[in-house]
C-alpha cells in the first residue's frame, strides 16, 4: 500500500510532475507539420527587424495552443478529483452534474442563433458555453438540495436526467442545423482546440490556477468527506460549506475549460483514477498530481490530433478517448489488485 | 451536577405520522457507562444520532453539558462528542492508518497536514483496538469485525469526553467483544469519558455497564388506549433493574431463563421450539 503521505513527498512529486510538464510542453511545441528550430526561434526576433518564420510559429500559434491545452486538461482533472469525492462515486466526472449538455446547448443557440458579436474577444459560443454550463450546473445542484441534503444519489439523478434532456435538444438542433453550421458544432462537441490570444489565455489560465490552488487547502476536509458526509460531521468537518466551495470552484472552472476548447471527453474521468491507482486517494496528494497529469495528458494528445492527419486536425476529444482509454484499462488491470472498491 | 447529555422530551418520527422517539427524557452524568437496548426499529440509532446532533429533534432539545446542542458549532462538537456508527465501507480505498488519522483533520496545520501529535494519538488508538497490524491495510480488504475496531479507534483518536457508539460488538468475535468493552470501561475510568453504547449483548452490557436504557416497542393499534397521553415506552436505570428478566421479555416479547454466577446475573432467550423451552417459564 502507499505509505502516509508527508509534505516532504509531497513536495517532491509535485515538482517533479510540474517540471516533467514543462519539459513535455517545450517538447510538444516543437512538434508540428512544420519543423520549427528552437535556436532560430529564441534568435528570430531582432529589436526592430521582422521576426523569423519559426519565431512567428513558435509564439502565435504552437505555444497558446500548448498552453491552453494545458490549463484545459488541468482543470478538467482536478474537477473530476472533486466531483468524484464530493459524490463519493468513482464514476463520476466534471461533466456528470450537467456541466456537458448545458454548455453544448449554449453553444449550439449561439450557432442557429447565428451571432456574430465578440465580447472580449471571445465569440458568442464560448459565452453561451459558458452562461449554459454554469446555469445547469446550478440548476442541477438546487434539484439536488430539494431532493435530499444527505444523499448523493439525488443529485446524481438530476444530473443524468438534466444531462439526457438537454442532449436531446443539442441532437434536435443538430437535426436541424445547416451544413456549416453542422460542422462547427460537431467540432466544438467533440472537443476541440484552436489557437487563443494570450489575454484570452491570461485570464483563463488565472482563473484555473486560482482554482485549483484554493481546491488544494480542502484537501484534508475532501479526504473526509469523501469517506462518507455523516462522519466528516462528527469528526468536525462543515461539511455543507466545504462542499459547497469545492462544487462552485470545480464547476466554475470546467465551465471555464469547456467554454475554451469544447467537450473534451474522457480526461476527468482517467486522469483521476490513474494518479489514484498509482499513488493513492489521499486528495492533498491527488489533486496536485492529478492537475499536472491532466496538463501533460492533454497537451500529448492536441499534439497528436494536430499530426496525424496533418495538415488537416482532429478534435482533441477523439484522441484523448482512442490514447485514453486502452491505456487506463493497462493501469487498471495492472493495479486494481491494490484497490478495494466498495462491493 | 451539569449532566454530560441530556435529552429533554425530545420526539422523533422520519414520517411525522409514526413517531419513533415519544417524549424521550433521559440524563447521562459526567462519566456513565450507558447501556441502550431495545428490539430492532424502536429507534436506538435515531436516539444517538439526535445525541449526536446528526438529527434535530420535531421537539424537545438536547442538553451538551447544560447548553443546548444546536449552539455548538461543527468542530466545538467533534471535540465533545466522537460518533461510531453501524458498518459501512467508504468509496475509496484509504489505508487504516489514513482513516484514524482523519479524526484529527480539525488540528491540521494552516498546509492541511497533521503535526507528529496527531500521528502518535492515531497510533495510540490504533495499539489500543489491536488493529496496528494492519494499519497500512486498505480499510476495504479488513473484516467487517477489523473494520469494527478501526472505527472505534477513529473514534479514540478524537479525544472526547463524550463516545456514542451504535453497535460497536455486532461484528466482533468473542475476544474481541470482551475487549472492546474493557477498553471503553478502562478510557471511562482513567478520563473520565462518558459513554453511551447501543447494544443487543445485554450480557455483556450487564457485565460493564452501571447504567441501562430500555425503549419498548410502540404498542400496536388493537392495544387498549393508553391512560395517560405520553406513557413512557423506556425504562432508564441501573442496570440490574432495567435488564431483569421481565423488562427483557417485555420489551423483546421472547420467553428468557436468567442466572447468576458471582456478582454478574445473565439472562438466555428461549424459543417454543428450545430443546428445554420449560426453563424460562414461559412454556406453551
Amino acid at each position: 500500500m502507499h505509505p502516509p503521505l508527508t509534505p516532504r513527498t509531497l513536495l517532491f512529486r509535485t515538482s517533479l510532475a510540474a517540471a516533467l510538464l514543462m519539459a513535455t510542453m517545450l517538447a510538444c511545441a516543437l512538434i508540428g507539420p512544420q519543423d520549427v528550430s528552437l535556436k532560430a526561434a529564441l534568435s528570430g526576433h531582432p529589436a526592430g527587424g521582422t521576426p523569423s518564420p519559426d519565431y512567428e510559429i513558435l509564439v502565435r500559434v504552437r505555444i497558446p495552443r500548448v498552453l491552453l491545452a494545458a490549463m484545459v486538461g488541468a482543470a478538467l482533472a482536478s474537477a473530476g478529483v472533486i466531483f468524484q469525492a464530493l459524490l463519493r462515486n468513482p464514476l463520476a466526472d466534471p461533466y456528470i452534474l450537467g456541466v456537458s449538455s448545458g454548455a453544448g446547448l449554449g453553444a449550439m443557440l449561439a450557432v442557429i442563433g447565428g451571432l456574430s458579436w465578440t465580447l472580449w474577444g471571445r465569440s458568442p459560443i464560448a459565452v453561451f458555453a459558458f452562461a449554459g454550463a454554469l446555469t445547469t450546473v446550478w440548476l442541477v445542484w438546487g434539484i439536488g438540495r430539494i431532493t435530499g441534503k444527505y444523499q448523493v444519489t439525488g443529485l446524481l439523478l438530476a444530473g443524468v436526467v438534466v444531462n439526457a434532456f438537454f442532449s436531446a435538444m443539442i441532437m434536435f438542433l443538430v437535426s436541424i442545423a445547416k451544413g456549416q453550421q453542422l460542422y462547427a458544432t460537431i467540432f466544438w462537441l467533440m472537443g476541440n482546440m484552436t489557437e487563443e490570444d494570450f489575454f484570452v489565455l491570461w485570464v483563463g489560465g488565472g482563473c484555473i490556477l486560482a482554482g485549483i490552488v484554493a481546491l488544494f487547502f480542502l484537501g484534508p476536509q475532501l479526504n473526509v468527506i469523501s469517506v462518507g458526509y455523516q462522519d466528516a460531521r462528527s469528526i468536525g468537518v462543515p461539511v455543507e460549506r466545504i462542499e459547497l466551495a469545492a462544487f462552485a470552484i470545480s464547476a466554475f472552472i470546467t465551465a471555464v475549460a469547456v467554454s475554451l476548447s469544447g467537450l473534451i471527453g474522457f480526461v476527468g474521468l482517467i486522469v483521476p483514477h490513474a494518479v489514484r491507482l498509482l499513488f493513492g486517494p489521499d486528495h492533498r496528494q491527488l489533486l496536485p498530481l492529478s492537475a499536472l497529469a491532466g496538463a501533460m495528458f492533454l497537451v500529448v494528445a492536441d499534439t497528436v490530433a494536430r499530426m496525424v492527419v496533418a495538415p488537416a486536425q482532429l478534435p482533441v476529444g477523439v484522441v484523448t478517448a482512442m490514447i485514453g482509454g486502452p491505456f487506463f484499462l493497462f493501469l487498471l488491470i495492472r493495479h486494481s489488485k491494490k484497490v478495494y472498491w466498495p462491493t | 451536577m451539569t449532566a454530560a447529555i441530556q435529552v429533554n422530551q425530545v420526539s422523533f418520527g422520519y414520517d411525522p405520522q409514526r413517531p419513533v422517539l415519544n417524549h424521550i427524557d433521559i440524563s447521562v452524568r459526567p462519566g456513565a457507562f450507558l447501556a441502550v437496548a431495545g428490539p430492532n426499529g424502536v429507534g436506538k440509532s435515531t436516539l444517538v444520532q439526535i445525541m449526536a446532533g446528526m438529527l434535530r429533534p420535531q421537539s424537545g432539545v438536547v442538553l451538551l453539558e447544560g447548553r443546548d446542542l444546536r449552539t455548538y458549532g461543527v468542530a466545538e462538537l467533534a471535540r465533545r462528542i466522537a460518533v461510531v456508527r453501524q458498518e459501512f465501507v467508504p468509496a475509496f480505498g484509504f489505508s487504516v492508518f489514513e482513516t484514524v488519522l482523519m479524526a484529527r483533520t480539525p488540528y491540521y496545520g494552516q498546509w492541511g497536514f497533521e503535526g507528529k501529535e496527531d500521528r502518535d494519538r492515531a497510533a495510540k488508538a490504533l495499539e489500543l483496538t489491536d488493529t496496528a497490524r494492519f494499519a497500512s491495510r486498505p480499510l476495504g480488504s479488513l473484516s467487517a469485525g477489523e473494520r469494527q475496531r478501526v472505527f472505534i479507534a477513529r473514534a479514540l483518536a478524537q479525544e472526547t469526553p463524550l463516545l456514542l457508539l451504535d453497535e460497536p460488538t455486532s461484528f466482533l468475535d468473542l475476544k474481541h467483544q470482551v475487549a472492546v468493552y474493557d477498553l471503553l470501561k478502562s478510557i471511562g475510568q482513567d478520563t473520565n469519558a462518558t459513554i453511551v453504547a447501543v447494544t443487543h449483548d445485554i450480557n455483556l452490557a450487564s457485565q460493564y455497564c452501571d447504567e441501562a436504557l430500555l425503549l419498548y416497542p410502540p404498542r400496536q393499534s388493537g392495544d387498549s388506549p393508553p391512560a395517560s397521553p405520553f406513557p413512557p415506552l423506556y425504562r432508564i436505570g441501573p442496570t440490574a433493574e432495567v435488564f431483569a428478566p421481565p423488562e427483557i421479555q417485555r420489551a423483546f416479547d421472547v420467553g428468557v431463563f436468567s442466572g447468576a454466577v458471582g456478582r454478574e446475573r445473565f439472562i438466555i432467550p428461549l424459543g417454543a421450539m428450545a430443546k428445554d423451552a420449560n426453563l424460562s417459564g414461559r412454556s406453551t
